[in-house]
């Protein structure tokens, strides 16, 4: 009896001797936890891993430490990492600090798989940089298939499914088109009122007869005295202009574009004006040579001018009379002056 | 400086009485060319404004005859060019050659040292011939190895293309054609004109001579006359608008020739246009020019420098088409 108790003694104290570091780990400063939801899943279902890390500072007042938590790849030993939140600090209460980390893990393979021990490190950042570093418990999963009940027979493909037709599912759309309608029809619109902008004003329409605003203008031009201040080109070069224009709109001769030569020949079919052809004549070389040759011609010759282009009118006002009740064309303007100096 | 109406004055009387030459010329020339007077005219103003004159027209219409003849009436040098493909620089301008007995090389001038040339189907000959002449009628002088030489004045050159035989032959490019003053397009004679044409070259007397009636040192004292024939600010403003009807035809309200015209006249254009504008005043024996004097050589001056595009070439619109509507659109002054 004696020895047996002797022998238990023994034992008990190789036990405690054998035991004794579990004691210190259980009082260590820093204590590492990972922890999942479940122990179960189904293939390609999702479990979430929970990561802790405790520190104690009680046990080491004024040490600095970093907790460096286990960098576990996308695809580790039959898991793949889903998702992982960011390291979370719990906060301190009572002199300990916990940090946190939730990592998001599923497995597409069957069967027990384990979540092998993570290695967690801690730094001491006020000293020589040295480290200690501790594991967590491996945690076994079993990952189960689907069951198939193989004694039902297998059911036919399902048919597309067709999805309600809802006006939400199309506004990016419908707002897209109706900017893009916006854009154009802005744009048309632009563009119409800058080309309505190039075209030129309407002439307005002068009500006043040919024959009278020609003559209106031949006394205008006598009363400027236009010769007698010098201008004796000026002088002729209104004179003729005001003639030509009354051929063009009275007898339709294109007499503003044609030379001299070329009206004398182009009024032979207006008989009435043709019976003028020798004054026109005389008046239109007296005038070319006026324009072109600086020729000063006397002041009878002036005057001359002026009566002859006046007569010249004067005859053909029986054709323009009637010409203008058949509602020829009227004067582009209602000056009708077309001098070019 | 500006001319005075007394200055005008006088200047018309002494081109009145200096261009008194150009009826002599007529009347002379009369002698051997019937009808023709259209060209023969031209050549006159390409000869008075020192430009050079492009014919067209088909074979057998007195070409050759003409210039010959008025080379004749002016008792000037007269040279015949046949352009070929195989025709060389050389034999336009001249070369060297080696003189064994001299023991040294030579100039032999070639027929280009004449007062008046025929460059004869001047678009049969390759590129390199037709420069070499251009470039003798723009600088009227000539290298031949390392001596210039002076062409003798006055130098009138009247190149000939023939519009119905095209295979075979080089186009004058436009900047080329462009170096002369008139491009004239002649027609048939008309039946009565042809009669006396048969009778003249079946005469048994043979063909009537031509007689000189001027020296070419005249006709260079004219050229100096028709440069001082006086030319009013209305007409250069209206040469300008034809020239630049043709470029921008939308300024002047004929938007309906701007896809036809490809480009316009060049400001040589308006240079030429106002050159022979004065000559042809000279040769009616005036010392001012007039509208009628713009618009007579109009289309001579500008039918070659408006070009028309494939749109105008498809339709049958031609730069003479083109032109009418110009001339029938700008205001005359």
């Amino acid at each position: 009896m004696r020895r047996t108790t002797v022998k238990l003694i023994i034992l008990c104290v190789l036990l405690g001797y054998v035991l004794c570091p579990f004691r210190l780990l259980a009082q260590s400063p820093f204590e590492v936890k990972a922890r999942t939801d479940t122990d179960r899943i189904r293939i390609g279902e999702q479990l979430k891993l929970e990561l802790t890390a405790d520190l104690d500072l009680n046990s080491m007042p004024g040490a600095s430490l970093k907790v460096v938590f286990p960098n576990l790849p996308d695809s580790f030993a039959h898991w793949e990492v889903v998702d992982r939140t960011g390291l979370d600090t719990l906060g301190q209460t009572n002199g300990e600090k916990h940090f946190k980390q939730t990592l998001t893990l599923t497995s597409f393979d069957s069967g027990h798989w384990e979540i092998p021990p993570l290695k967690f490190e801690v730094y001491s950042t006020r000293t020589d940089g040295s480290y200690d570093s501790m594991f967590t418990q491996p945690i076994g999963i079993d990952v189960g298939t689907v069951t198939v009940d193989t004694t039902k027979a297998f059911k036919p493909i399902k048919s597309v499914r067709t999805v309600d037709w809802a006006w939400l599912d199309y506004w990016p759309y419908m707002a897209a088109g109706a900017g893009l309608v916006i854009v154009l029809f802005a744009l048309w619109w632009f563009l119409l009122r800058k080309r309505k902008k190039k075209e030129p004003a309407p002439e307005p329409v002068s009500l006043e007869p040919v024959y009278d605003r020609t003559i209106r203008l031949l006394k205008e031009l006598d009363t400027e005295k236009v010769w007698q201040q010098g201008n004796v080109k000026e002088y002729y070069s209104r004179l003729t202009d005001i003639l030509r224009t009354y051929f063009e709109e009275q007898f339709g001769i294109a007499a503003l574009e044609q030379t001299t030569a070329e009206l004398l020949q182009n009024i032979k079919p207006v008989t009435i004006l043709n019976q003028q052809r020798d004054k026109l004549r005389s008046l239109l070389s007296l005038a070319d040579l006026a324009k072109f040759a600086k020729l000063q011609p006397s002041p009878e010759e002036h005057v001359d001018s002026m009566h002859k282009a006046m007569e010249i009118v004067e005859w053909t006002k029986p054709a323009a009379r009637p010409a203008e009740g058949q509602g020829l064309p009227a004067p582009a303007n209602g000056s009708g002056n077309h001098t070019k100096q | 400086m500006e001319n005075t109406s007394q200055d005008i004055r006088q200047l018309n009387e002494k081109i009145h009485q200096a261009s008194a030459f150009v009826d002599l010329l007529n009347i002379e020339l009369g002698k051997v060319i019937v009808g023709q007077r259209y060209m023969v005219e031209r050549l006159l103003i390409g000869l008075l404004a020192q430009g050079h004159v492009l014919l067209e027209g088909v074979p057998g219409l007195a070409k050759t005859l003409s210039i010959k003849s008025l080379s004749s009436a002016i008792n000037a040098k007269f040279s015949r060019i046949q352009f070929t493909p195989d025709l060389l620089p050389a034999d336009v301008v001249g070369t060297m050659i080696y003189n064994q007995q001299k023991n040294e090389f030579v100039v032999r001038r070639g027929p280009i040292f004449a007062n008046f040339i025929l460059a004869d189907e001047i678009n049969r000959a390759p590129a390199k011939v037709q420069s070499a002449l251009l470039e003798a009628m723009q600088e009227k002088q000539v290298t031949i190895g390392d001596t210039t030489f002076k062409l003798e004045e006055p130098f009138l050159v009247l190149a000939t293309q023939n519009p119905i035989e095209q295979e075979g032959t080089y186009t004058l490019p436009e900047a080329q054609v462009d170096r002369f003053m008139l491009k004239v397009v002649i027609g048939y004679p008309t039946k009565e004109e042809e009669r006396h044409i048969i009778r003249q070259n079946l005469n048994p007397d043979g063909m009537t001579a031509i007689n000189p009636v001027i020296n070419p040192a005249d006709i260079v004292e004219a050229r100096k006359l028709v440069r001082q024939v006086y030319m009013d600010e209305k007409i250069e403003r209206y040469i300008l608008d034809i020239v630049f009807a043709t470029r921008h035809p939308e300024d002047y309200k004929l938007q309906k020739l701007k896809p036809l015209i490809s480009y316009g006249g060049s400001p040589r254009a308006s240079i030429s246009l106002a050159w022979a504008a004065k000559s042809y005043a000279f040769m009616k024996r005036r010392g001012y020019v007039i509208p009628e004097d713009v618009r007579s050589i109009c289309f001579d001056v500008m039918r070659h420098r408006v070009g028309l595009t494939y749109e105008a070439e498809a339709e049958n619109v031609t730069s003479e088409n083109i032109l009418s509507e110009i001339l029938n659109a700008v205001e005359v002054p």
